[in-house]
């Protein structure tokens, strides 16, 4: 597909000061499984001395190969062929020797990957890689470099192992290996997608920090238009290979002129985005009457009364400890799950937010039947009322089987002219052609797997449908698509929906209630309103004020969530609690919720786990 | 060294002994059901049927096979495997003659195989010109039975080019006496090259039928490790900091292809160690294989059984040394 570049773009405000960086007619075509494809169509983009330049695109649009033709690292197994150039200062990344290239990246450029995972070697001290990334083997060195990117206790992870490592910190040494030797430039490819949310706004900070100090520019590749927004001086919007779209931030997100760019505006989901009407049973409050005798307006009351008051799932004082290896290779319990009390009511949905490590998962698990290290009480219905549908959708259908077996697994016992009626109903259901059934999980899109993954939990609707992430790893157009459809099939099948996300912008979209956790343990339960314009619990606040967007203060929440192996004595929180007093630290607080309010919503009642709410001065909702 | 290695080690003791006693009333078992007399044998063909049963009686062979298991495994704790039918020598004291031999020459096919590995894998990921003709060669060697490849080898070498000896451990058996048993370092000590060339051209016929396959088993798995490691995202972050690729290859490629490779090393190792019957017969190579094959001819059992345990526990310590190794080589790799 081809885009005709918008005579706006020519007259896009160009970068003052001395080029870093240039891209001139950049065309790159690479070989995949032997089949050659233009990725980019001819790219020209400046970057200036000390600019944040964002490069924001979906899966597929070329974004990554722009960034790793200009580090000159495209494999030489795609068979690259290259047009135009990739200058770095008076380098063409694309076509000078090997030699100069290496040069090039030792002494102008750093760069930062997505997973910082995968992207640390497992079998090198920390301090050694990050020594090296600076040609040095002097320990100091690679101190302050850690030092610079605010890795607490240098000196000590210096001889850690990156397994060792929580993936925010991963990210840092990342970053500090990225400034090693004051690089002119840092390409920066999607650093935060692996991340928390409010471990991504301080790695954003880290990296917008050594643009102020060491005066770096920064290309920052993201597929997400509000983290480019946050950090970025421009942006370029690149799609199928083109750049579509090239401004300065306020210009692109305020005045957006191609259709590309006021999509992807329009499908991001943020706190304030409209969000269809609920198809859950209204509060009662809320029952319309007008009309009715007063007869049927009490059977209306009551009815709306008793199924709002009716739990699908209850679970009371809800606890799950792993045995895993400590240490000195003893085994100690992780507590994921330290008492959890809620209910889940039919027919609604609830979201469950929390940073990783959380216990969120675990509570979903738990409810799916999937752990069986629990203890307390667990109400739900039985095995096969209950389906889950999983983040990495590709992962979880078997490989080899076509679409049909995998439905058609869940149905036996049934006759087979009716499966055919189901299969061809659930696929018309979930947006998918017929012809599906004959392709294999590796023959689809991230998006008609997880549509798949959908089909085969609601081909016999269940009374509970269970989702971990689904859209977290998809594209922001296609995680709205997919959100919706759970919507519609939860309305239309008239499910319970439980849903586990880190991210408050899509729990506020999808669900009626959401529950916060951290460490194992609910720290407020409330109405989707109430808890994203009213949070009461500091750990909610700053959860929210991580939610990137433009103009929005970065870095709220100091350090990282503690190990379940080892909570906090007290309120888990407050360590990183910026209201915390010196009570907060002492004792058990529980795992009793406070209620916050006596308004009236049924069963819906706002819950808070912070004992001092009462004195937290309301926090004001921008976004 | 701490205290939880030392107890790593401990355990790793306690599953040999409990490996060794699994063969030995394997072996026993074996033994009784074979119905093999070796009185018999020991009295002579012609002998009456008297003197064989007081042959069996002094024997202690007509006692009731749990009281002659508790006599073997007693002795065996005192470090006595009994006394060979055939050579009528201590076990013990043949296996000590024999043993050298055989490592020395697993030794050799070991490095064989380590080079040939390296070779396979690495020519077969930088694509080498030419190289893949080599490989085809490792390739049909690695599907032809051990034997087979023998018997070719003696062929072509010995007969035929009569480049290497086929036979023996060295040419003249007195040539050499001590102090080590292994005639590569006994020669060197005794400073004598000329002895020394004419031992390794006795190892190299025996060698390469050795090491063929383990070669190209174990070149496979580093290759497919080598290029699993290379596409990985740190070594693109290697590739970053600028390193030249010799650096990248040695600092950190290296390093993370070893963990799968040493796990089939081991294998192959015991697998090397099994392989010396069929190849020390071949090759009249006087290795505990050729002792081993010997005794199995004449239902020697107690050698057969003590060099069955002496091969159990080099397959279980190689394996051991390898899971080592590998955490060492892996700190995500935990001992367990």
């Amino acid at each position: 597909m081809s885009v005709a570049v918008l005579p706006e773009i020519a007259e896009a405000e160009s970068p003052a000061g001395p080029l870093v960086a240039q891209l001139k007619g950049l065309v790159v075509s690479l070989e995949r499984r032997g089949v050659r494809s233009e990725i980019l169509h001819g790219v020209d983009l400046d970057i200036a001395k000390g600019e944040i330049l964002g490069v924001v695109g979906q899966s597929g649009s070329g974004k990554s190969v722009l960034a790793t033709t200009l580090l000159g690292l495209l494999p030489a197994s795609s068979k690259p062929i290259i047009e135009g150039a990739a200058l770095v200062g008076e380098v063409d990344m694309a076509h000078a020797s090997e030699a100069v290239r290496r040069q090039v990246r030792r002494e102008h450029l750093g760069a930062v990957f997505q997973n910082p995972m995968t992207s640390l070697n497992p079998t090198m001290r920390v301090g050694k890689q990050v020594a090296e990334a600076a040609w040095t083997k002097d320990a100091e060195e690679a101190i302050t470099l850690m030092n610079r990117v605010a890795i607490p206790q240098p000196a000590e992870r210096l001889s850690s192992f990156p397994h060792q490592l929580s993936g925010g910190l991963r990210q840092r040494v990342m970053v500090a290996m990225a400034i090693a030797d004051n690089p002119d430039l840092i390409i920066a490819d999607e650093p935060t997608t692996a991340l928390d949310t409010t471990v991504q706004a301080q790695v954003l900070a880290t990296l917008k920090g050594m643009r102020d100090t060491i005066g770096c520019s920064i290309i920052l590749i993201t597929h997400d238009l509000g983290v480019a927004a946050q950090v970025a001086d421009r942006i370029a919007v690149i799609y199928s290979g083109s750049i579509v779209e090239l401004g300065t931030s306020r210009q692109v997100l305020e005045e957006p002129q191609h259709e590309y760019t006021k999509g992807l505006l329009a499908s991001r989901l943020t706190l304030t985005t409209k969000k269809p009407p609920s198809r859950a049973p209204k509060p009662v409050a809320e029952v319309d009457t007008t009309g009715m005798s007063a007869k049927a307006a009490q059977k209306a009351l009551e009815q709306a009364r008793a199924k709002l008051r009716r739990p699908i799932v209850e679970m009371v004082d809800l606890t799950c400890t792993f045995k895993v290896k400590g240490p000195a290779g003893r085994l100690v319990d992780l507590n994921a799950l330290r008492g959890v009390t809620t209910r889940v009511y039919d027919g609604q949905s609830m979201a469950i937010v929390g940073e990783s490590g959380s216990g969120k998962s675990t509570l979903l698990r738990a409810v799916a039947g999937l752990e069986t290290k629990i203890g307390g009480d667990l109400i739900k219905p039985a095995q096969a009322e209950i389906q889950m549908v999983f983040q990495d959708a590709g992962a979880s259908l078997t490989p080899w089987l076509r679409t049909e077996s995998i439905l058609r697994e869940r149905l036996r016992g049934i006759g087979r002219e009716q499966q055919d009626r189901m299969i061809a109903e659930t696929l018309e259901r979930v947006g998918l052609p017929q012809e599906i059934m004959h392709a294999r999980p590796k023959e689809m899109s991230g998006g008609q797997c997880q549509r798949v993954a959908l089909a085969r939990a609601t081909i016999i609707p269940p009374k509970v449908l269970l989702c971990d992430e689904p859209t977290s790893a998809l594209d922001v157009t296609l995680a709205g698509i997919i959100l919706n459809l759970i919507r519609d099939l939860q309305s239309e099948l008239n499910m319970t929906v439980m849903f586990v996300t880190h991210d408050l912008a899509v729990a506020r979209f999808v669900a009626d209630r959401i529950a916060v956790m951290y460490l194992g343990r609910l720290v407020e339960v409330g109405p989707v309103e109430e808890v994203t314009r009213n949070p009461r619990h500091p750990y909610t606040r700053a959860l929210l004020e991580a939610v990137p967007g433009a103009g929005i203060k970065l870095a709220t929440v100091r350090g990282e969530a503690p190990s379940p192996v080892n909570p906090p004595t007290g309120c888990a929180y407050h360590p990183r609690c910026v209201f915390a007093r010196p009570e907060c630290a002492a004792g058990d607080i529980g795992t009793v919720l406070a209620r916050v309010s006596d308004e009236q919503h049924g069963p819906l009642v706002h819950e808070v786990a912070c004992p001092h709410y009462a004195d937290l001065k309301p926090m004001e909702v921008v976004k | 060294m701490n205290q939880l290695l030392w107890k790593k080690i401990g355990l790793r003791l306690a599953t040999l002994v409990g490996i060794l006693f699994t063969l030995t009333i394997l072996l026993f078992v074996l033994e009784e059901i074979s119905g093999f007399d070796p009185a018999a044998v020991k009295v002579g063909a012609n002998a009456s049927p008297e003197a064989i049963q007081a042959e069996r009686e002094r024997m202690g062979l007509n006692d009731p096979i749990l009281v002659r298991y508790v006599r073997y495994i007693g002795g065996v704790v005192q470090g006595d495997l009994g006394t060979s039918y055939r050579t009528v020598h201590a076990i013990t004291d043949d296996i000590a003659m024999y043993l050298p031999a055989s490592i020395e020459i697993v030794g050799f096919a070991f490095v064989l195989a380590v080079l040939g590995a390296s070779f396979f894998a690495i020519s077969s990921q930088l694509r080498w010109p030419g190289t893949s003709l080599v490989r085809g060669a490792m390739f049909v060697a690695y599907t032809t039975p051990g034997f087979l490849l023998a018997l070719f080898g003696i062929l072509l070498f010995y007969r035929t080019w009569k480049v290497f000896p086929a036979s023996g451990r060295i040419s003249d058996p007195d040539a050499l006496n001590g102090p080590t048993g292994f005639f590569t370092i006994d020669a060197l000590l005794a400073g004598r090259p000329d002895l020394f060339a004419d031992v390794v051209s006795h190892l190299v016929l025996p060698g390469i039928a050795l090491a063929a396959i383990p070669a190209v088993a174990i070149g496979r798995v580093l290759r497919s490790s080598l290029s699993q490691t290379i596409t990985s995202d740190y070594i693109r972050t290697a590739q970053m900091k600028g390193l030249s690729e010799w650096r990248v290859l040695t600092r950190h490629v290296v390093r993370n292809s070893l963990p799968a490779t040493l796990s089939m090393l081991g294998l192959q190792v015991g697998f090397m160690f099994s392989g010396l019957i069929v190849v020390e017969k071949v090759f009249s190579y006087p290795g505990i294989g050729l002792y081993m094959a010997n005794a199995l001819g004449v239902a020697d059992f107690p050698a057969i059984s003590g060099g069955t345990l002496v091969l159990g526990t080099i397959y279980v310590v190689s394996n051991t040394v390898v899971d080592f190794l590998q955490s060492a080589a892996d700190p995500r790799v935990e001992l367990a």
